[in-house]
């Protein structure tokens, strides 16, 4: 059966090492299904979450191993989905020409914690927030109106730890952001 | 800029008002670091660093080949000799996709090396400039560590990074690939170099946890049939001493990996030989037999290991190995120590009891005397009139007392040659084993016989694989320094042609080779040599090889259809040893 990993990696902030790090699951013949990289909380630290599907946990735990290899990577995290609070975003753009159906906003702001994000002259953005699960249902909710355009981001997390992640990474002087 | 301004030897300099072109920047650094010999091929975009160099000829001695990618081979058998980075110094485009091979054979055999090679100018990156090529992005998976510089005030750090990365941990290949602007602008700060002694992304660990050498010890201690397989890792932390010290102690018989020949004396009596494909009967079968398996710096590659699924399945694993990405790889072990062949060793001796272990020994003498009856003999004492592979290395290992460097290309020859010659001094292979790169032997030789000229350095090659890097006999002769060379000529590529007959129907399929008169081509570089063909003579035409104090070739013909045993089928089951 088919388990979600996130995998957090904190990395020094190099150029190429997205290419490095892809590198690794190119050879392994494993598809990322989302990634997302940012700075975190130390400066001149880059967190990557990336999130991958696989039914052994094995080799998961030994892609994670190939990752901390890499010379530039400070620390590596593999999570399940339990052990993470994890979010995405996705983003709509529904067209609204005259004579259509209005859309019912009262619903999406209510019921489906969405909200409108621009009016535009003949098509609205909506914004919504929540797992891949609860966006794919308001996917499908939205889906009586002509949606022109779809996008969504890539998974962020944060671990259930008691101490942030950063906390793991190796001592240094590290200016905070 | 005069020699005096920059002639300084100190470990750490900072000389105010010398502020030094990015190419002057880099020969410094290498002189800081230490570095005595670059080999190295100029072009285009690395001149102005070759016009630096000859400023600094007097303390960096460089050495021109004939193909870059003799120049890395010749810098991993440097490295390999010395236990320290050797340096390659190549132009942009071809210069560097002609390193790739060497990059990629020196990061599957944990071999250090720094290449330093030009790129276009700055502005031009990315518009396909003349010989510009994404060399960082061709050599990522093959190093350890990569990085462009654009800017000549970071030459200083990201060299001393480059080496500190190259040889610490796991050894490896590291690539610094500088711009033609960065080796021209003048430094914006002083130059001041430091060696690198640690990074905060990356800390190898040399120690290991005392609770898993514990663990390990504990194992060790109860074990009835323990088995001990050193590889490379041993060589590269220098721990043959503390290896036999081990094995002493605790009785317990040890095989070498093909990377790890050497680390023990051939003729101990605790060496069992070594297991892999081409391996020792007993020391591939008894692996299925011991109860205890003790890895140390070794990496179960598949031409050891065989079918995982059956591999030693029986035995509770031990591995010491100082890439923690390694442990679990292939074999999972039950008693992981991170760290480096000596420390952990050192660690483990007072924990470990005294033992003699002689029964178990002594089934390992049971399938040394089958092989030896089934193949031992007939390679080394047949009737035939034709030379045997394995007579010739055995007699070059008599004859040097098994005291020389010996360095192997790949194939046949390569598993002949490390089935007779009996190693009796350390760190004394240097071949191709993870990448089986067919070409190395001739530059790697060549590179071992700069690192220790001292001591005799003996190619043995086929007469393939001596085609593909054979320029190099230029290098040689323009250097003068006496590398020994023997090509063993089958007239085929010998090892393609054994699988052919024995998995593919005989079907030899493009295994065949016209070959050129190797002797006359050695003499077109100024090399002296001979051919042997009549067994008679085999014994003196070595001995006249030896005595040679110049580079010389002595081709010996061998067998055309000799196969290699034993043999391990790929993918088989180590006890499934074919000995004919």
């Amino acid at each position: 059966m088919l388990t979600t990993y996130t995998i957090s990696v904190f990395t020094t902030n190099t150029i190429g090492l997205l290419n490095r790090i892809t590198i690794i699951f190119t050879r392994r013949r494993l598809n990322i299904e989302c990634l997302t990289v940012s700075e975190t909380e130390r400066k001149g630290v880059s967190r990557f979450t990336i999130v991958i599907r696989n039914d052994n946990r094995e080799s998961v735990e030994k892609l994670v191993r190939q990752i901390r290899k890499i010379t530039d990577v400070l620390a590596v995290f593999g999570y399940l989905d339990d052990e993470i609070v994890f979010n995405e975003i996705a983003l709509f753009k529904i067209a609204t020409p005259l004579g259509a159906e209005p859309l019912d906003v009262k619903t999406i702001n209510l019921d489906w914690n969405a909200k409108v994000v621009h009016w535009g002259l003949d098509y609205v953005v909506v914004e919504k927030n929540g797992s891949e699960e609860e966006i794919n249902e308001f996917y499908a909710y939205l889906k009586q109106w002509d949606i022109l355009e779809y996008i969504k981001s890539g998974r962020v997390a944060v671990g259930k730890t008691e101490k942030g992640l950063v906390e793991y990474l190796p001592e240094g002087n590290w200016e905070i952001v | 800029m005069g020699k005096t301004q920059v002639a300084t030897t100190q470990p750490t300099s900072t000389q105010p008002s010398n502020f030094k072109t990015g190419a002057q920047a880099v020969m410094q650094s290498l002189v800081e670091q230490g570095v005595s010999t670059i080999f190295g091929y100029p072009g285009g975009a690395i001149m102005p660093t070759y016009d630096a160099l000859f400023d600094y000829r007097d303390q960096l001695k460089h050495i021109l080949v004939r193909h870059e990618q003799g120049a890395g081979h010749a810098a991993q058998g440097y490295a390999r000799m010395l236990n320290k980075a050797g340096v390659c110094l190549v132009t942009s485009g071809p210069g560097a996709t002609n390193l790739i091979t060497p990059i990629a054979d020196a990061m599957l055999d944990s071999t250090p090396i720094v290449c330093i090679v030009g790129q276009v100018r700055a502005n031009l990156l990315g518009t396909d400039a003349f010989q510009e090529c994404d060399v960082i992005g061709m050599s990522m998976p093959i190093t350890k560590w990569n990085y462009q510089i654009v800017d000549a005030n970071e030459i200083p750090e990201v060299m001393a990074k480059a080496f500190y990365i190259a040889e610490s941990g796991r050894p490896g290949p590291v690539l610094i690939e500088i711009t033609r602007s960065a080796q021209v602008e003048v430094m914006s700060v002083p130059f001041s170099y430091k060696k690198c002694e640690s990074i905060i992304s990356y800390k190898p660990r040399i120690e290991p946890k005392e609770e898993h050498v514990e663990a390990a010890a504990k194992l060790i201690n109860s074990a009835k049939r323990p088995y001990i397989l050193a590889g490379h890792g041993v060589l590269i932390a220098q721990a043959e001493n503390e290896l036999k010290e081990f094995v002493e102690k605790t009785g317990i018989p040890v095989a070498t990996t093909l990377l790890g020949m050497s680390a023990m004396d051939a003729d101990h009596p605790l060496y069992v030989g070594w297991p892999g494909m081409h391996g020792n009967y007993g020391a591939n079968v008894l692996t299925n037999s011991c109860d205890v398996l003790i890895a140390i710096g070794m990496r179960f590659d598949d031409r050891i290991t065989g079918d995982l699924s059956t591999y030693a399945k029986q035995a509770k694993v031990i591995h010491i190995e100082v890439d923690p990405s390694e442990i679990d790889k292939n074999v999972k072990a039950d008693a992981p120590v991170v760290g480096d062949a000596k420390a952990a060793l050192k660690a483990l001796l007072p924990l470990v009891k005294k033992a003699d272990h002689h029964e178990w020994r002594a089934e390992f003498k049971k399938y040394d005397d089958e092989e030896y009856e089934k193949i031992t003999k007939k390679d080394l004492f047949h009737e035939g009139n034709q030379i045997k592979m394995g007579e010739a290395v055995a007699i070059l290992s008599d004859k040097t007392k098994g005291e020389a460097v010996i360095v192997t290309d790949v194939g046949q020859h390569q598993m002949i040659t490390n089935r007779y010659y009996r190693f009796k001094k350390h760190n004394s292979i240097v071949t191709s084993g993870g990448a089986g790169t067919m070409g190395f032997a001739l530059p790697a030789a060549f590179g071992a016989k700069v690192g220790v000229p001292d001591r005799e350095v003996i190619a043995i090659i086929g007469d393939g694989g001596f085609q593909m890097t054979l320029q190099e006999l230029g290098t040689i002769a323009q250097s003068g320094l006496p590398v020994k060379i023997i090509i063993l000529n089958n007239n085929f590529l010998g090892m393609v042609r054994q699988w052919q007959s024995m998995f593919f129907d005989n079907r030899y399929s493009f295994v065949e080779l016209q070959n050129p008169d190797f002797i006359t081509i050695a003499k077109g570089f100024g090399i002296e040599g001979h051919t042997v063909s009549d067994r008679s003579q085999l014994s003196d035409s070595i001995d006249t090889l030896l005595n040679s104090d110049k580079p010389y070739l002595l081709e010996i013909i061998c067998e055309k259809e000799e196969n290699v045993f034993p043999m391990v089928p790929a993918g088989a089951c180590v006890t499934k040893v074919m000995l004919e």
